[in-house]
């Protein structure tokens, strides 16, 4: 009699907890997809920005064309690369990550480049241009560090236990966090 | 020995000018109208006088709440990760509105960076920011004029602050104040009940008589002596019982507070009462609190 009304008295504890449970884990999924969101929006705009800034860098560096193209490149083929929230594994995660550092990289070159034009850095819409995008790269690094701290979060409720039972019946599976990079984020050092 | 402690003073000295975000001192914490830590005296008492009187404006109109702060290193030189931290730790401007602004000139490393809150990004887009820095703060760097580079910023900043209609300025009587005066007044109505209940209570203490047990005890006469041992004044009074005509001495002495109770009830409520007032009247009037605001990573910055 006694195990049969401790194992009772266990489902019911649990019953009760569940909803707690499942709440939690509902409302930590959400903040993740948020700031996913909000990556993915910092990362749009860093795109938007692009072309403004290859069309000013034209008129004064014409002949670079190779690099500007690059980042015209790099940049198309990283609009085409979007990640659902729902879909956060760590491959898919693995190639946005990769397509967004080509454009770093790409970009990373151009700036490079354009410390030989003296005139292109006195202008005005160039250097208005270099801010957005600087701050535009910390916005980035920024939302990227948000999105990380919601996903620990969350990780860290769906492996604990009893949330596990729960996560694995309600389908919460865990999320994957940016991996930082081996200077794909960094703008390459170059040598003369 | 004499060059050893010199050079033990210079690193001191050196060590004082180079600020971590934890270490660099807010005075807009302990006074409400001072936005600007000038903690190296770089920029003139003028200026910072200005400075705060046109940023305590902005705040009172627009909502917009500042730190402005011009030292003369910060520990790294990285005057974005610099003003992030510092966002991050104090959480300046509202959380309503995300208006907060920090403006930060390290001389000795000649960077500077304006970081914008969230709710800043359509008032002060990055492009505006480093407009305003080309403009109004590298001229004046250049000549290694602080305060006017400070001065033209902010003028520049109030400019575009005041052109936007959408931000909301905080009244002089915000909630914050009206819930410290609710605080205040609740810790004084405590503090004076307290003491009204203590008198009371020794008056009625005093009054029990041990024989007839009925509150009918009066004082009938009282003197003091001084304990020269001690150093302490010794109070002597004499009760008698208006009842059963018992009488009762009763000593206490003014340190030990043996015989009144009044005197520790009083002294417990003047503690609660003068910790509330002073607690209150210390960080709820004069000293600013900031709001809670988060950064996203706007603003711009450079190096001149």
């Amino acid at each position: 009699m006694k195990p049969i009304k401790a194992i009772m008295l266990a489902i019911v504890a649990t019953i009760s907890l569940t909803s707690c449970t499942y709440n939690k884990l509902v409302e930590q999924e959400e903040t993740v997809a948020q700031t996913w969101a909000d990556v993915q929006t910092q990362y749009q705009r860093r795109a938007d920005l692009i072309p403004n800034l290859v069309n000013t860098v034209k008129g004064y560096a014409a002949h670079e064309s190779e690099t500007l193209e690059a980042v015209v490149a790099a940049r198309t083929k990283a609009t085409q690369v979007t990640v659902n929230a729902d879909d956060l594994t760590p491959e898919r995660l693995a190639e946005y990550q990769a397509a967004q550092g080509e454009v770093s990289q790409a970009l990373g070159r151009l700036l490079a480049i354009t410390e030989a034009y003296p005139d292109l850095k006195a202008n005005e819409q160039f250097s208005e241009l270099q801010a957005q995008l600087e701050g535009t790269e910390n916005r980035i690094a920024e939302s990227r560090r948000i999105y990380n701290e919601a996903v620990q979060t969350y990780n860290v409720s769906v492996r604990r236990f009893p949330n596990n039972i729960w996560a694995m019946i309600f389908g919460f599976d865990k999320k994957t966090p940016f991996a930082a990079e081996a200077g794909a984020e960094k703008a390459p050092t170059v040598e003369f | 020995m004499l060059s050893f402690l010199l050079t033990l003073m210079a690193a001191a000295i050196a060590h004082a000018a180079t600020y971590t975000p934890d270490d660099l001192p807010i005075p807009y914490l302990h006074d409400k109208t001072q936005y600007v830590s000038n903690p190296d005296g770089i920029l003139s008492q003028t200026a910072v006088d200005s400075l705060n009187m046109w940023l305590g404006q902005m705040e009172a109109s627009h909502g917009v709440q500042t730190v402005l702060a011009v030292v003369e290193h910060i520990k790294g030189g990285d005057t974005y990760d610099f003003c992030m931290a510092l966002g991050r730790k104090y959480g300046i401007g509202s959380k309503e509105q995300n208006t907060g602004l920090i403006i930060l000139l390290s001389t000795g490393d000649r960077a500077y960076y304006i970081l914008i809150g969230r709710g800043l990004e359509g008032t002060l887009p990055d492009a505006i920011c480093k407009r305003i820095e080309n403009h109004q703060m590298l001229p004046a760097l250049r000549e290694g004029d602080w305060d006017e580079a400070m001065l033209a910023t902010v003028r520049a900043i109030t400019r575009y602050v005041d052109g936007d209609d959408s931000l909301v300025g905080t009244t002089d009587f915000d909630e914050d104040d009206r819930i410290a005066l609710l605080v205040i007044t609740l810790f004084m109505a405590l503090g004076l009940g307290l003491i009204v209940f203590g008198l009371w209570y020794d008056e009625r203490r005093k009054s029990y008589c041990p024989s007839c047990h009925k509150h009918k005890m009066r004082k009938v006469s009282a003197y003091t002596t001084r304990d020269q041992r001690l150093g302490i004044i010794v109070h002597h009074d004499t009760y008698r019982c208006t009842n059963c005509f018992f009488v009762k001495e009763r000593h206490w002495d003014e340190s030990m507070n043996s015989g009144g109770c009044a005197a520790g009830g009083g002294a417990m409520a003047g503690s609660i009462f003068g910790h509330g007032g002073g607690r209150s009247f210390g960080g709820g009037f004069s000293g600013g609190s900031f709001g809670g605001g988060s950064f996203g990573g706007g603003g711009a910055g450079g190096r001149f």
